[in-house]
């Protein structure tokens, strides 16, 4: 070195980075990556193959050629959002639906607003949602194709959430919950999981990727809200366990609520995040049309975030 | 439970290469070069000229205003000249340049060896050998020690902290003169305790320092002074923050814009402790202080803790320690977070010169900006509980009531933010220069 | 059907009777009173909120100028320029007199050939931050820092660096001079001086108060402080101080004599006709 370096303190620096946060939320979604493929098999892997590709590929584009910057594509943050997607989505949804998500994703929900930092919702659940309203059909059919292993063809056709709006707690009588643990019964691939997701959840945390609040008082608001419901009619309301493993909420609680971008950054704005996305989850599942609610309890959650975080901040030192 | 501050804080490598190098003595070049602004406050004014002939231990410049300090002659011989010279970051500060010719000391030093372990019962007089030998506090701002040792009127001491958290990485200096000069720092710490009225003392020091505890806690068995302790802390960083360091020992908070006196606390470091033994019991004026040279990029034979004199200059310091190491990108004065990269290795050593550490490239070079995730790293990280990432946001926006608003004023400069962001976004660079400017308007105001 | 149609029409209609209203009653009760004039006089401004006026921007100077006038001494927008103060003395009907117009000059002539780096900057890029941190990455502790504050402070795109020396450059044509990259520059090198006769111009190009020989050391084209152009000056424009020499732009007549005195090429002459050299 002929010259010496200087610049401001401090002189050391991290070994994280915004790619190595990223690429470990894409390790902790990988269990649930192989479960949906060992289950779901070739239709699966096309689903998660377009997702991810026309994801990157777009980024890639839009801020190459359209906003003509520098390329984020090697941050994986495309990559998250293009697997989270796929993970939302029925193992049986044509590519091309997958590609108008993607599209929706990433041009609109994320390059729309400035790109990776500033985008007011996530981009997965945008994409899906938009297809849940554009494409229901497709986003409903919940056929199971061929796996790879496993075999089971009991509720073909719904998922749990979806059977017990049709026909109330009695049709999902004898539902097995270790059955749902391991290996769910029905409904989009991420659901099917409930061990893979806690075991990416549980990564998440060791890495110190994500912090424990949102995630954890989102399933304690579920737990507590259908628990007060089902102790005082169990015949008409589902109960907490059943509410807790069912539907997408594990996979939205642990990755989609924690998304940084679109969550409140100090502990209690997270924790009332929580709490707001579980308070709607429950309220659509027990009171409105839809079988599902995660998606559109986190969208709603993720517009009130600069209020929250406009009202919630650190505690300081040295100030009561 | 060991205890640490309550707010934030990051884990960094300690990194203490240099830690069982023993302490040697450098040897004093031809020519040194003393600066008059080796503390917080105004530069002292010269009072000798050139042609004249000095002592080792002579004062050669006056304090100039009330927070300043003494400077004293590091060695004995002829003062060449008296002028601009440039510091190690390349600006003009005034320097007594002097000849080296012997070694001849000036009078009422104690030379010995010997400890003194009676304490002088008058405190002003203590006071006056503190201010007269120029002690200042050795942890890094170089704070005038006998102003911090006068609390203002209406205001008490309840407890004397020492800082021998040593928190920043590398270095090792103030781990060595805990092992070697134990007694002398607990003599150090008796006699200021006294001074502040008899509050008692607590020896702060971080559990990767087992050694030092041990060293430490044997020094204030065997010297029997009535209450001081030390206290074992847990490793973290900024421990060593005065207002963290605080929160740690005492569970006490100091306000906005307030000082440690406020909530009853005097915190020293354990180098500062040991000047004021020197200066109390031997009457000898700050002119030395143990420094660091180290680097993971230094073989084990070419680390040192080192005895300097003050106004060695830096490149000659390197040259006796074995040469600056090729891999060298950056040369640290001070610690890897707080310490000042060196842009002219012609400056020279003054009181509180604590390293010359060495970073490779890899270590050092900050990595390209990229847009923030808020991911809050930089938030979880900050021990004072401030928000970096909205601060620099509005700081680049230059909107400084919101600044103010969220406490700018309040940071301390550890760097954990710039630390812990993985976006390597320039936060402190940033926030550091708005801290300045609404500093600036609320003392403004409040002048008004 | 035609019911809830027109039960729809009459609801709206009246539901926007009723706010009209209102709307009424509230724009008359929070009515601010103001000065017309002012108005008049914003409608004439460049309208670029610069500030280089030293006011808030330009609804603030049209409020300014309305209430000193008659006299209008003090007011000066440096973007309109004498014709904008025309123009706003029209609106006010009073006089202004003409002012000199000006335009930003950066006085360093570090470039990277002149003024070799010593060590390398890696913080964030600002200038404010590095003059913060230290004297910067030449020997020089004067000159430029290069990080650009003045080009982001430009407002009219008339200040870009130059990637071959390192050094801002001023695009004539646009400068208004607002002073804006005046204030940014932390070294306080660029200046706003008359723009002069057929916009010629003589400067000391350097703010080194560094003795001769360390300024030397530090830059080729550094001013050293010797005197010779204060000397040679025929109209006492040139003073020198602290080791640098300054032209005073109100007293110099352009005779360029201190330019072929300069040992150092310290002082430019701007905008000058080349002369061909006479065939003997």
């Amino acid at each position: 070195m002929d010259k010496l370096l200087v610049s401001p303190s401090p002189h050391l620096h991290t070994k994280t980075s915004t790619k190595s946060l990223m690429r470990d939320v894409v390790i902790a979604l990988l269990p649930a990556v192989v479960v949906s493929v060992l289950f779901y098999g070739w239709s699966e892997l096309l689903v998660l193959g377009v997702s991810v590709a026309s994801c990157v590929l777009l980024e890639y584009l839009i801020t190459k050629y359209l906003l003509k910057g520098t390329c984020t594509v090697g941050d994986w943050s495309a990559v998250i959002t293009g697997v989270l997607l796929a993970l939302n989505l029925p193992a049986t949804t044509p590519w091309w639906v997958v590609f108008i998500g993607a599209v929706v994703a990433i041009g609109v929900a994320k390059m729309t607003f400035g790109g990776l930092g500033q985008n007011l919702f996530n981009p997965a659940i945008v994409g899906r949602v938009f297809l849940l309203i554009s494409f229901p059909t497709y986003m409903t059919d919940w056929t199971k194709p061929q796996g790879f292993i496993g075999n089971f063809d009991a509720y073909t056709g719904a998922t749990p959430l979806g059977i017990a709006k049709e026909g109330g707690v009695a049709a999902i009588e004898g539902l097995d919950y270790m059955d749902m643990l391991f290996m769910n019964i029905g409904g989009s691939a991420g659901e099917l999981s409930a061990i893979a997701l806690l075991a990416g959840f549980v990564y998440l945390l060791a890495r110190k990727v994500i912090r424990p609040y949102i995630t954890v008082s989102i399933w304690v608001t579920v737990a507590v809200f259908s628990g007060i419901f089902w102790a005082i009619n169990p015949a008409e309301y589902t109960d907490p366990i059943f509410n807790l493993l069912t539907g997408g909420l594990l996979l939205g609680s642990i990755f989609m609520a924690t998304d940084y971008v679109t969550s409140p950054m100090s502990n209690w704005g997270g924790v009332v995040f929580g709490v707001g996305i579980g308070l709607i989850t429950m309220l659509i599942r027990y009171f409105g049309a839809y079988p599902e609610g995660v998606s559109f309890a986190i969208l709603i959650m993720n517009s009130v975030v600069p209020l929250l975080n406009k009202w919630f901040h650190a505690k300081k030192y040295g100030r009561a | 439970m060991m205890k640490t501050f309550s707010i934030g804080g990051i884990h960094p490598s300690d990194s203490k290469i240099s830690k069982d190098c023993k302490i040697e003595v450098l040897p004093v070049p031809s020519k040194v070069f003393i600066s008059v602004a080796q503390h917080l406050g105004a530069p002292a004014t010269p009072i000798v000229k050139a042609g004249d002939q000095v002592k080792v231990g002579q004062v050669i410049a006056e304090p100039a205003g009330f927070i300043s300090a003494y400077v004293h002659s590091s060695v004995s011989g002829t003062v060449k000249s008296v002028g601009p010279r440039k510091d190690l970051a390349g600006n003009n500060v005034t320097h007594i340049e002097i000849d080296v010719e012997g070694d001849e000391w000036a009078e009422g030093i104690d030379l010995s060896d010997t400890l003194v372990t009676e304490i002088p019962s008058d405190n002003k007089a203590i006071l006056e050998k503190i201010k007269m030998n120029g002690v200042v506090g050795l942890g890094g701002a170089t704070f005038p020690a006998h102003v911090k040792l006068c609390p203002p009127p209406g205001k008490k001491a309840d407890c004397l902290i020492l800082n021998g958290a040593e928190c920043e990485p590398y270095l090792t200096s103030d781990y060595r003169i805990m092992l070697e000069r134990s007694k002398e720092i607990v003599i150090g710490a008796a006699i200021m305790k006294q001074v502040l009225g008899g509050c008692p003392a607590v020896i702060g020091i971080e559990e990767n320092k087992p050694e030092a505890i041990k060293a430490m806690s044997a020094a204030v068995a065997e010297l029997g002074y009535p209450g001081i302790s030390v206290m074992t802390l847990k490793k973290k960083y900024p421990q060593g923050g005065e207002k963290q360091l605080i929160d740690a020992v005492m569970g006490r908070q100091v306000k906005s814009m307030g000082l440690p006196i406020d909530v009853g606390a005097v915190v020293q470091n354990v180098a500062t402790s040991l000047a004021v033994y020197e200066a109390v019991q031997k009457n000898m004026p700050l002119i030395t202080n143990v420094l660091t040279v180290t680097g993971d990029c230094l073989p084990m034979d070419k680390q040192h803790n080192y005895k300097f004199r003050i106004g060695m200059p830096l490149s000659y310091i390197a040259e006796v320690a074995g040469g600056v190491p090729e891999a060298a990108a950056k040369i640290i004065s001070g610690g890897p977070m707080m310490g000042k990269a060196i842009a002219n290795m012609d400056a020279t050593t003054v009181k509180g010169s604590s390293s010359l550490l060495y970073l490779t490239a890899e270590q050092t070079v900050r990595g390209v900006e990229s847009a923030c995730i808020r991911c809050g790293k930089c938030a979880e990280a900050c021990p004072m509980g401030l928000e970096p990432f909205l601060l620099q946001k509005y700081a680049r926006n230059g909107m400084m009531d919101e600044l103010e608003e969220n406490a700018v004023q309040d940071c301390i400069e550890c760097g954990c933010c710039l630390y812990s962001c993985p976006a390597n976004i320039p936060l402190l660079d940033i926030i550091r220069l708005a801290k300045g400017d609404v500093i600036r308007i609320i003392r403004g105001r409040s002048a008004k | 059907m035609t019911t809830t149609i027109i039960w729809t029409i009459a609801i709206l209609t009246v539901l926007g009777a009723l706010l009209a209203v209102v709307l009424y009653v509230v724009a008359e009760k929070f009515k601010v009173e103001e000065d017309p004039r002012i108005d008049e006089v914003e409608k004439v401004l460049p309208g670029a909120n610069c500030g280089g006026c030293g006011q808030a921007g330009c609804r603030a100077f049209a409020q300014f100028c309305v209430e000193s006038s008659p006299n209008l001494d003090k007011c000066f927008c440096p973007v309109g320029g004498n014709d904008g103060m025309q123009k706003v003395a029209a609106v006010l009907g009073v006089e202004v007199a003409a002012k000199d117009p000006q335009v930003a000059v950066v006085r360093c002539n570090g470039t990277c050939e002149n003024r070799p780096r010593t060590n390398e900057y890696g913080g964030y890029q600002s200038c404010r931050v590095k003059a913060a941190l230290y004297s910067g990455d030449t020997g020089c502790s004067f000159g430029c820092l290069g990080c650009g504050d003045c080009v982001a402070a430009c407002q009219f795109g008339a200040i870009s660096m130059d990637p071959a020396t390192g050094l801002p450059v001023v695009d004539e044509e646009k400068c208004t001079a607002c002073g804006a990259c005046v204030k940014a520059c932390p070294k306080n090198i660029i200046e706003l001086r008359n723009k002069g006769r057929r916009n010629m111009r003589v400067f000391v190009s350097c703010v080194n108060k560094d003795k001769g020989g360390v300024a030397r050391k530090a830059c080729k084209a550094a001013c050293i402080g010797c005197g010779k152009c204060a000397k040679v000056c025929p109209f006492e424009a040139i003073t020198v101080e602290n080791n640098v020499a300054y032209i005073d732009f109100t007293k110099c007549k352009l005779c360029k004599k201190c330019v072929a005195e300069c040992p150092t090429g310290a002082i430019h002459a701007v905008n000058f006709p080349v002369i061909k050299p006479k065939e003997e």
